[in-house]
Order: C-alpha cells, then sequence, then structure tokens
C-alpha cells in the first residue's frame, strides 16, 4: 500500500475508538439533556422536553447551585494551594544535591496512589477517635480535640481540600521542577552576580521564566479540580449534607440514584462548558511547543 | 569589620542551609505519613488499629481475611487485573499505529485530530458514563468486564497515543528512510525498525496505562454492581454497621496501592511527560 493510503489507515483504528468511547458519549449525553428520562421505565428516554432540564437547575434546584459553589471553590482553593506548595517544594529541591533524587522517587509514590484510596486513608486520618490528625491537632490545641472534622460542614470542605492538595503536589513539583532545570543558570547567575537577593532573583529573574509551566500546570489542575469525584466520593461522600457536592458528584447523585438520566446528562453537559475554554488554552500551550 | 561582616554571612548561610534541609524532611514526612499509617494499621489487630499505638505486634491476619468469605477481595484483584490488562492490550497497537503516523507523516486534519484526542482526555467522566449506562443496560453487558474495558479505553487512548508519539518522535528518521531506499516497505520498516526501537517505550506506556486503568474508579462505581466489581470499588465492601473496618481496609488499600507504587518507580522518568501529553518537556 502507499503511504498515501496508508497513514489514514494506520490512524482509523484510533480515531474509531475515540470517537466511539468519547465523542460519540459526548453527543449522546447533549440529546439526552433534552429529554425526560427515568431509568426506571422501559423505551429510554420518553419524552422530548427542550430545554427544561436546564430551565430546571438554573430556577429550580437550589442544590444545583450549592454544588456549582462548592466546585468553584474547591477548584480555586485546590489549586491556589498546590501550585503554592508545588513551587516552594520545586524550589527547595531545584538545587540539586544527593536528596533531590531520592525525593523526586518518593514523589512519584503518592501520585500512583488511587484518588479513592486516599479519600480512604484521609478518613482514617481524621476520625474522631482514634485518627492521626485528630490526635494531632488535639494535643497541639487541647480544645480542637473534641471537633468530629467530617461532620462539621466547612470543616468537611477543608479536609477535602487538604486530600487533593496532598495527591496533587507530587506531580506538580516534578513537572516545576523539571520547568526549573530548563532554565537557563547563567540568567540567574548573572542576577546574583549584580547583588540581587534571592527574592528578587526568584521574583524578575525565575519566575517570569517560568511562567509558561506555571500556566500549564495551573491549567491542568483546574481541569482536574473541575471532575473531581473520586476522593471526595470516599472521602465525605458529599456530606455532612450537601456541604462537600461537587458537580460530579451532584450528577452522579441525580442520575443513578435518583435515576434521572435527562437532567443529569444537562448539569453534566454544564460541567463540559469551562472545560472547553481550560482545553483550548491547553492545547495552545502544546502546539506552540511543537512548532517551536 | 569584614571579617565579622563575612563570618555572620557564613552563619546566615548556614542557618539557611539548615533551614532547607529541616524544610525537604517536612515535606517529605507529610508526603509519606497518610502512606505509613495505612501500612501500619494494615498490619494491626482490630484491637490495635482503634488505638494510636506505633509499638504493635504486626499480624498477617487481615490479609487472610480480606481474600476470605465474605469479602472474597481475590475476585475483584482478578477483575482489576484483568481488565486493566485487556484495555492496555487492545490500546497500546492501536495507539502504537495512530502515533507513527502523526509522527512521520503529514495528514489532513492532523491538528484537528491531535486536538480531539488531547480534548477527550478532558470530558468529564460523568458526562461519558450516562450513555454509557443507559447502552449496556439495553445489551445486556451492565456489570462485565468487557463493558468495563470498553469505557477504559476511552480514558487510556489520549495518554497513550501522546506518550507513544513522544516516544517515536526521538526515534532518528535516518534508518528508516535508508531501509526504504534499499525496497523496504513501509509496513517493514515499521516492524522491522520502529517497532524495536519503540520497545521501551510501549512498555513504558503499557504500564502508565495499566496504572491509570487500574485505578480508574467512577466508571467502575457506575458500571458494575457484583460480578464485575475493581478493586477501588471493593474498598466500600468494609464499611460495616457498627462502623469502618480500619485494618481491613487498610490491607486491601496496601493491595491496591502496592503493585502500583513498584509499576510507578519502573517508569518514573516518564510519568510527567505521560500526564501532560507533550505540554512540558
Amino acid at each position: 500500500m502507499r503511504d498515501r493510503h496508508l497513514k489514514y489507515v494506520l490512524v482509523l483504528p484510533a480515531i474509531l475508538v475515540v470517537f466511539a468511547t468519547a465523542v460519540w458519549p459526548l453527543f449522546e449525553s447533549l440529546r439526552l439533556s433534552f429529554y425526560f428520562g427515568k431509568l426506571s421505565r422501559p423505551n429510554f428516554p420518553q419524552d422530548f422536553i427542550g430545554l427544561e432540564n436546564y430551565t430546571w437547575a438554573f430556577l429550580e434546584e437550589p442544590a444545583f447551585w450549592n454544588s456549582v459553589w462548592v466546585t468553584a471553590s474547591y477548584t480555586f482553593y485546590t489549586v491556589v494551594l498546590t501550585t503554592l506548595c508545588a513551587l516552594g517544594l520545586a524550589l527547595l529541591l531545584a538545587p540539586g544535591g544527593k536528596l533531590r533524587r531520592g525525593v523526586q522517587m518518593l514523589l512519584i509514590i503518592p501520585f500512583a496512589m488511587s484518588p479513592a484510596l486516599i479519600g480512604v486513608s484521609f478518613r482514617f486520618m481524621f476520625n474522631p477517635e482514634f485518627g492521626l490528625f485528630d490526635a494531632f491537632f488535639g494535643f497541639v490545641f487541647p480544645p480542637l480535640a473534641d471537633i468530629s472534622w467530617l461532620s462539621d460542614p466547612t470543616l468537611a470542605f477543608w479536609v477535602c481540600i487538604m486530600a487533593d492538595v496532598w495527591g496533587w503536589i507530587p506531580f506538580l513539583t516534578l513537572v516545576l521542577i523539571g520547568g526549573l532545570a530548563s532554565i537557563p543558570r547563567d540568567t540567574i547567575e548573572a542576577a546574583q552576580v549584580d547583588g540581587a537577593s534571592g527574592w528578587r532573583v526568584l521574583k524578575d529573574v525565575t519566575l517570569p521564566q517560568l511562567a509558561p509551566v506555571l500556566a500549564v500546570v495551573i491549567i491542568l489542575k483546574s481541569i482536574f479540580s473541575l471532575k473531581t469525584f473520586d476522593q471526595v466520593y470516599m472521602l465525605t461522600n458529599g456530606g455532612p449534607g450537601t456541604a462537600t457536592q461537587t458537580l460530579s458528584h451532584y450528577v452522579y447523585f441525580n442520575g443513578l440514584k435518583y435515576s434521572n438520566i435527562g437532567y443529569s446528562a444537562a448539569v453534566a453537559w454544564l460541567m463540559v462548558i469551562p472545560m472547553i475554554f481550560l482545553t483550548y488554552a491547553y492545547a495552545k500551550f502544546v502546539f506552540r511547543k511543537r512548532e517551536a | 569589620m569584614t571579617e565579622a561582616r563575612m563570618l555572620s554571612g557564613r552563619r546566615k548561610k548556614q542557618f539557611w542551609g539548615s533551614l532547607h534541609l529541616v524544610l525537604i524532611l517536612a515535606a517529605i514526612f507529610v508526603m509519606l505519613i497518610p502512606i505509613i499509617w495505612i501500612a501500619m494499621a494494615a498490619f494491626k489487630t482490630h484491637v490495635d488499629v482503634y488505638q494510636l499505638k506505633l509499638q504493635f505486634t504486626p499480624t498477617l491476619e487481615n490479609f487472610k481475611i480480606v481474600f476470605d468469605a465474605p469479602y472474597f477481595l481475590g475476585h475483584k484483584l482478578m477483575n482489576s487485573t484483568i481488565v486493566a490488562f485487556v484495555t492496555v492490550l487492545f490500546a497500546i497497537p492501536i495507539a502504537t499505529c495512530a502515533a507513527y503516523s502523526f509522527s512521520r507523516f503529514r495528514l489532513r486534519g492532523e491538528t484537528m485530530m491531535l486536538v480531539m484526542i488531547l480534548a477527550t482526555q478532558f470530558v468529564p467522566a460523568v458526562v461519558i458514563v450516562l450513555p454509557f449506562f443507559v447502552m449496556f443496560r439495553d445489551l445486556g453487558i451492565l456489570d462485565t468486564r468487557l463493558g468495563l474495558i470498553l469505557v477504559n479505553l476511552a480514558i487510556v487512548m489520549p495518554f497513550a497515543i501522546w506518550m507513544i508519539k513522544g516516544f517515536i518522535d526521538g526515534i532518528p528518521i535516518d534508518t528508516e528512510e535508508a531501509a526504504l531506499v534499499d525496497g523496504s516497505t513501509r509496513i517493514q520498516v515499521i516492524r522491522n525498525i520502529v517497532l524495536p526501537m519503540a520497545a521501551p517505550g510501549l512498555v513504558t506506556a503499557g504500564i502508565f496505562c495499566f496504572i491509570i486503568a487500574w485505578n480508574e474508579f467512577l466508571f467502575a462505581l457506575i458500571l458494575t454492581s457484583k460480578d464485575a466489581v475493581t478493586l477501588p470499588i471493593g474498598l466500600a465492601l468494609f464499611k460495616a454497621e457498627e462502623g469502618d473496618l480500619w485494618n481491613l481496609l487498610a490491607a486491601a488499600g496496601i493491595i491496591i496501592m502496592v503493585p502500583m507504587f513498584v509499576l510507578a518507580l519502573i517508569i518514573q522518568k516518564h510519568f510527567v511527560q505521560g500526564m501532560t501529553m507533550g505540554a512540558v518537556r
């Protein structure tokens, strides 16, 4: 076969798989979102209702707005905290040395851990009777000894954030270490010779050059934060009440627990919209690298 | 005066040096503590786990219990292994063909296809799973490994294609061209030159995809109920009436995470590359 045809034949199976497993369900979900569909009845979906699922979410469902708010603040805090912690750790490790190789190896480990298991382990550590963190905080600040972390709406939210930040710091740190390593040493050394303080070197030389990598990291982390499900499901299951109910969890709950597929497809599609912008931004970075 | 200043400068350096070390050690400690805590609980007895003991007599009893009735973790272990393995078995050859073509040829709509593949990675899993749930219910393949393998391809393929493309991009094109001039066909070139050279990369991509499929949670939660339940979903078994059975949860946790740690350490250098799909190097 000629290359002219072969090159398309080679791509075809992959494109078909991607179409069948991602593109088709994406648009099928969009179609379902215009229907009223109760899974419990046969001949699903039943009635075309236009935009009613969407208006229902916007106008009649405080729980929807609650999960929008939870997801937005969750994304904000996890992105900011994870990026800052990872940047700090990456700067600590940047000079290299014996420790760095070891630490880099250790950093791989939490990242290979299933997010569901991260949720379980944090629930374990914040158990009010025999949790490790609980005992630690109780020891440092005795008034905190009797707090049951996961039954308080605000504290449960922050425990979820801690678990998320813990799980993502290693990956972001590894990416940022790579970014720092690719900054030419001489620009930093030149600034140091000129007598710039450590802080000035960081602010005026290192960070501007790290900006593209930081942007990639922030976009990627935002995408994964917006999708959060596994950890929250295992850690608080959205509770107490709906205090930690992210959008993914809300969709899961409505679709599978109340078998309201049409409605949950509509909410799921509302989640796709911010993803489109983030993906566009991400793709720009990927292809800028390719052309360079 | 200058001497005193130099001395204080050296002190300052020493101070920052030790602070640096302390901070790194603190970070390591924070990173490892949840893992160590789980690992310790897995070897504690039912009584010890409810106390904050650092010293205890380790026992393997928990691992025995989780594999026995009524938990049968062995069955979930088998499901997880088969699902992840077969997913990789399908994904890697398909991805390799596509990656070779993207790497070596100019295709019409190439950028569009690559962006589409990249974008599928960012679609929330809940969006994908709803139509599959309806379809699988109608086809009667809910709660089967086959169904789970099909949807797992959705999350694994984009990583596989981008990662393998990165590896093939790194292979010099000269040998291939020489072989083509000598009269080899393109298929022969791929089989005899590209595949052997890309083999380590294919193994790396395979391991990476295996880890992702193994840790996958949402699809398995929604699409399985009894027969095809995988390990991460199996964790929910240990919620009992009287509260969570932490020592058993921890033992199951060890079984889920230790194999992945080993695999992740094998491919550690490429982990970041895989996750960012070429956006950073």
